[in-house]
């Protein structure tokens, strides 16, 4: 026995069990931060925020030097620096006579794609490593019971394991994203700068929460329909590559349909769809190739709804304000909030589903 | 703010109970009836859960977990109600479950932390600051003599380790009943004796309510006031320990060190009944009167016998359950 063993004492304190969910995700996160593994993909997704940091960069000192305003973009009269300023403010297609609407142009696109083309697909590999752990091994743990006989709601429970994620996730959004704001500000000529850009971190934290909200509700309901991670990881992966592909193949058919109208449709046929089929955006001058691989490109793409990594783009770049068409935006955005919605339901249904049993 | 149970002193301003509600019974059941599907688990369930420690005893199946359940308001009734402390949990699940605390039958941890993370973690849930809980946890976990072991993961922890987090998770917010499946299960006797001995010492010392949920009787009729026998989700049998092991013919038993065998046979000279129990280490003495006594008095001052204790004599309670169980089936409707 112990020497300071005082025996039995009651409790003489308040009881505030109204921060429940803050409790859990704080130790959620906690656990979580012992995986080696997801340390070193944290820490891998940075890197991709120093390149864009460059390109920040290249692209002020571009329009400092006035090489951009001034047309002189031939690539054979600037430097390297320049070179690179001009080529990043052609490929997202800012005006380059008005330096205000350039950057504000270039710097909603650069955050874009660089919340799109390197942070999505790494989130998706962080919510597949966190995400299929947080309620499955509860349930094999029988760590419900611990949990649902103490003062707790289920939204609580959910909120706390959400907040596990919606940390993580933020680790690789939201904050780098900021992160590169400052870095633009801090790279600009003046400070004024922050108050002419003052929407995009509100852009930002919107189009992180786009991303957050369905992807760590949809990897929450998988883990907790099971009580074996493996499945829930293989459900989450699967997920996103099987949306991935039905959204490529599905896009492929459609632009072999545009290339060759005959082979598949009649004339009539062919005139009905075209009508129907919104337009074309008119697209950057030149390395649009940059900007379609960043998924910036604004260009139709009706089967986006498809696929989760696809319908979080067009929300996104409908935040930031690049996707202006509501009707193009619909189809994702409804998509994005059956999947929020119908995850949050099920998580509802099966949390304390074993306690009820 | 409310104040808690006799002996408690939890208080809370989260929760507006009334006065009275907080002095009420803490748990009453009326009616309950629980049904999955077709399957009726819980049938027209009455019984009161006074404060002392009660055991809630029954064969697998019986239904003592779901009516864990109901106290604890995880499962909608079919008909009936439960009552804890004056709260119904089905309406209020977060209030009732802050005055009471629960020791699973099954390990259910939460894998990663060590025992003490897992006691303050439980701490925490339940309402308390952060460096309180954890003190309280260490505190907790000194009156469970959990030793430096506590700082393992709990998934390395002995079975009678891991009992001893649960138990001092389930107490760590000082709730007013306590509710134990199977406390026991797996503990060396030392382990044992000294579990029970802490439940004693929360009921008597600190006006805790006790609920066990065990099929070890010796347990119970070692630690408990009450017992509630369910069977087939009905209360066959329910009542004090003491009325329960009452024996008919009224027999004392006396227990002796000394020549037991020259005392019956003393006594049976002198036309008094008396026979050695089964073991031959007590002596039970039929229909005592005050002339029996004195006779009783008299051999034992004669044969040198050292009386241990005399008391009347008890039914052992596996005896009595197991009556219980042989007995026709018939449906308890009055509070048990």
């Amino acid at each position: 026995m112990p020497l300071h063993d005082v025996g039995y004492r009651p409790w003489t304190g308040r009881l505030r069990p109204g921060g429940a969910a803050g409790v859990i995700a704080t130790t959620g996160i906690r656990l979580t931060w012992k995986s080696r593994w997801l340390r070193r993909v944290l820490f891998f997704a940075w890197s991709p925020a120093v390149m864009f940091a460059a390109g920040f960069f290249a692209f002020e000192q571009a329009l400092d030097e006035g090489v951009i305003t001034a047309g002189r973009t031939a690539i054979g009269r600037l430097d390297g620096l320049q070179m690179i300023g001009s080529l990043v403010a052609e490929s997202l297609g800012g005006r380059l006579d008005d330096p205000a609407e350039a950057r504000r142009t270039v710097w909603s696109r650069l955050l874009l794609a660089f919340m799109r083309a390197p942070q999505a697909m790494l989130l998706a590999v962080v919510v597949g490593l966190v995400a299929p752990r947080l309620i499955a091994d509860d349930l094999r743990a029988k760590a419900w019971l611990f949990y649902f006989t103490r003062p707790l709601s289920r939204f609580q429970y959910i909120l706390g394991k959400f907040g596990v994620l919606a940390v993580i996730v933020s680790l690789v959004t939201l904050l780098p994203a900021l992160a590169l704001w400052l870095v633009g500000v801090l790279v600009s000529p003046s400070i004024s700068v922050a108050l002419a850009t003052w929407d995009l971190p509100l852009r930002i934290a919107g189009a992180a929460v786009a991303v957050t909200l369905p992807t760590a509700l949809l990897a929450l309901a998988y883990s907790s329909l099971t009580a074996e991670t493996r499945i829930a990881t293989f459900a989450w992966f699967a997920t996103w590559v099987a949306c991935w592909i039905a959204h490529g193949a599905l896009s492929a058919a459609d632009a072999t349909a545009q290339a060759n109208p005959q082979a598949s449709l009649t004339a009539a046929d062919n005139a009905a769809e075209q009508a129907a089929r919104p337009r074309p955006r008119p697209r950057p001058r030149r390395f649009s190739w940059l900007a379609r691989a960043a998924g910036i490109d604004g260009s139709a793409d009706r089967w986006a709804w498809l696929s989760l990594f696809h319908a979080q783009g067009v929300v996104q770049a409908w935040i930031f304000g690049i996707e202006r068409r509501l009707a193009a935006v619909l189809p994702s955005l409804a998509m994005l909030t059956a999947v929020t919605f119908g995850s949050l339901g099920l998580l509802f249904l099966r949390v304390d589903a074993p306690a009820r049993a | 703010m409310i104040a808690a149970g006799a002996g408690g002193t939890v208080s809370c301003e989260d929760v507006s109970v009334p006065e009275p509600a907080a002095r009420s019974l803490p748990v009453r059941l009326e009616g309950v009836t629980k049904r999955y599907g077709r399957r009726t688990v819980l049938s027209d369930v009455w019984a009161e859960i006074p404060p002392g420690i009660t055991g809630l005893v029954g064969p697998n199946g019986a239904g003592k977990s779901t009516l864990v359940r109901a106290i604890l308001g995880l499962v909608r009734l079919a008909a009936g109600s439960v009552s804890v402390f004056g709260l119904d949990p089905a309406v209020a699940p977060r209030q009732v479950r802050q005055r009471v605390g629960v020791v699973p039958e099954d390990d259910a941890t939460v894998p990663g932390l060590t025992g003490v993370e897992m006691v303050q973690y439980a701490a925490r849930l339940s309402g308390l600051p952060a460096t309180e809980g954890l003190r309280r946890a260490h505190e907790v976990l000194d009156w469970c003599d959990a030793g430096q072991e506590r700082y393992r993961s709990v998934e390395t922890l002995s079975v009678g380790m891991r009992q001893k987090v649960a138990f001092a998770a389930a107490i760590v917010h000082d709730p007013d009943l306590v509710i134990l499946d199977e406390p026991t299960n797996g503990l060396d006797p030392l382990e044992r004796r000294a579990m029970l001995g802490r439940l004693v010492t929360l009921a008597r010392e600190h006006g805790k309510t006790i609920l066990i949920s065990t099929h070890v009787l010796r347990d119970v009729q070692s630690i408990c006031d009450r017992l509630v026998l369910l069977v087939k989700g009905r209360i066959r049998l329910a009542g004090t320990i003491a009325a329960l092991t009452e024996t008919a013919g009224e027999e004392l038993r006396l227990r002796a060190a000394g020549p037991l065998e020259e005392l019956v046979a003393a006594l049976g000279e002198r036309r008094v009944a008396a026979r050695l129990t089964d073991d031959r280490r007590a002596m039970l003495l039929a229909a005592p009167t005050a002339d029996t006594l004195a006779i009783l008095w008299d051999e034992v001052a004669r044969t040198g016998v050292d009386i241990i204790s005399l008391e009347p004599d008890r039914r052992p309670l596996e005896d009595v359950f197991l009556a219980a169980l042989a007995a026709p089936e018939e449906a308890s409707h009055a509070p048990a």
